[in-house]
């Protein structure tokens, strides 16, 4: 699968998934699209954020992705 | 900087009395003495935390630089109003040195650094090795990782389900036990992996550790889901001469660092030959024998007597996987893949393993799931074969119960085709 194709395929689960979930584990990607190789689903997801398409949420021992300007938690998003 | 306030602290002052220096002391004097507010209030919501027995952090958030899924921890507190200096109070991982070997210029910048744009406090090291920089505000994580990346040279390290910052023992730089390069190894696998280290890969955390000998400083046999621990696949090395000056008194066992008390003198038949794991070694008062090949690498009798015994030169590595914290099922050691693997320079063979590892892992593991988990869940064996190792003898751990066997296709010779005619040949219906 190419790579834009996965990126936009990522953005649709995240969009979907956005109404009831903020934050998306990046297996939950990979499972979402099995068509495309777990590497590449790592790849397009980490370009997505470079481009500022997506968002890192990290606790300090697992991190998950978000769109920008989620609901989070107040207090979280800015000082 | 305005006028700094100092919280009530009734509860944590009591810390100060025990007969150990207290971090509460370290603390409050720092931030009195540099007049950083941000320590302070971190002193006061930790009294609060005590009354109350509860934490007032907030885990975690959309903090890290540009490009970065690791190296920034988010930190919030939750009483805002109360200790407004500690609002956001962002920890910071920078990847130490192999090592940890360290100029002291490079650490005097680097708290310089610290101290201009964070709270002043570290903590020299994380667990995973890191050099943690406690507490600074969103606004400071940009400019710290330009300056330590453009004026330091140096990096954030891992955190989150990325690849976290290898790490080593002091090796041959300063161990004469060192059966391996741990350092040039480290480094290379730093380098190799920095796409893995910097963004989020995999389902859970992951960490190698490398220990040059089997004395493990590093415990990674502890610590990491793949530990690489140095070892020999020769004889270890016997000075006799030197064996009989521990016998006769000359040499004091294990360096002399039992020199505090009077043990008696040294007994090698208690002291060693009796404490041999697998009883392969023998004195008969004036030679000693190894039986190498039932040796499992305890390092009882080296540690001992080091004058006298030394590891073989043929050296390698052995490759554990595995092991992880009691999070959940317990703690949990790492389990021996490779009895021996030789490692030179670029590594190419543990790279195809560590990869192999990496492609199961992100394929099968679940979320928050260790690779040791994975091991669990999976079944050694099939772990074993998916990764594409050798099973080996010792990783049976009792013999089978189970009657019935199904062999796959591949392990039978000739597989399930069969030429009936010849068969009939030599058994006539």
């Amino acid at each position: 699968m190419e790579m834009e194709e996965i990126k936009q395929k990522i953005l649709e689960f995240m969009q979907k998934k956005a109404k009831s979930k903020s934050k998306i584990y990046l297996k939950d990607m990979q499972r979402a699209i099995p068509d495309a190789k777990p590497m590449q689903i790592k790849k397009a997801a980490n370009e997505l954020v470079r481009e500022g398409k997506l968002e890192y949420f990290s606790t300090g021992s697992t991190v998950m992705y978000s769109l920008p300007g989620q609901d989070l938690e107040k207090g979280m998003t800015s000082e | 900087m305005g006028d700094i306030k100092k919280h009530e602290t009734p509860t944590i002052d009591d810390l100060k009395k025990g007969p150990f220096p207290s971090f509460v002391d370290d603390i409050e004097i720092f931030g009195l003495n540099k007049k950083k507010q941000a320590c302070l209030d971190l002193l006061g919501q930790l009294e609060l935390s005590y009354k109350n027995k509860e934490t007032h952090w907030k885990h975690g958030g959309i903090v890290g630089v540009f490009g970065y899924g690791g190296g920034v921890i988010g930190r919030y507190s939750d009483q805002q109003d109360k200790f407004p200096a500690i609002w956001a109070f962002h920890t910071i991982r920078v990847n130490q040195p192999a090592s940890k070997f360290y100029h002291v210029s490079a650490l005097r910048k680097l708290c310089d650094l610290w101290d201009h744009r964070g709270s002043g406090m570290t903590n020299f090291h994380g667990s995973t090795g890191d050099m943690v920089l406690l507490g600074t505000t969103t606004e400071q994580l940009e400019p710290v990782f330009f300056d330590l990346t453009h004026q330091m040279n140096m990096d954030l390290g891992g955190s989150g389900s990325n690849l976290r910052t290898p790490s080593c023992c002091v090796g041959k730089a300063r161990c004469e036990f060192a059966c391996i390069d741990t350092q040039a190894l480290c480094y290379d696998l730093t380098m190799t992996y920095q796409d893995e280290l910097h963004r989020p890969a995999f389902p859970y955390k992951f960490k190698f550790k490398i220990s040059g000998c089997p004395n493990d400083c590093v415990a990674a046999i502890a610590r990491s889901d793949m530990s690489i621990i140095g070892t020999w696949i020769d004889d270890i090395r016997i000075d006799q001469e030197a064996v009989k000056a521990y016998v006769g008194g000359e040499l004091k066992p294990n360096a002399g660092a039992h020199a505090g008390r009077d043990w008696g003198a040294f007994d090698i038949q208690k002291e060693v030959i009796d404490l041999c794991p697998t009883g392969c070694m023998s004195w008969d008062g004036n030679k000693l024998t190894i039986d190498n090949k039932n040796c499992v690498r305890c390092m009882h009798c080296i540690n001992v007597m080091p004058e006298a015994l030394r590891p073989g030169t043929d050296t390698g590595a052995t490759i554990l996987m595995g092991a992880k914290a009691p999070i959940l099922e317990g703690a949990q050691l790492s389990t021996v893949m490779i009895p021996f693997i030789r490692l030179e320079p670029p590594y190419d063979n543990l790279k195809e393993i560590v990869e192999n590892v990496w492609m199961f892992w992100m394929e099968e593991g679940k979320n928050r799931e260790r690779l040791g988990e994975l091991i669990q869940r999976v079944g050694l064996a099939n772990f074993v074969e998916t990764v594409k190792l050798k099973h080996i003898p010792q990783m049976i751990r009792e013999p089978r119960s189970n009657p019935y066997v199904f062999w796959k296709e591949e392990e039978v010779p000739g597989g399930w085709k069969r030429d009936i005619a010849e068969f009939r040949k030599r058994h006539p219906a």
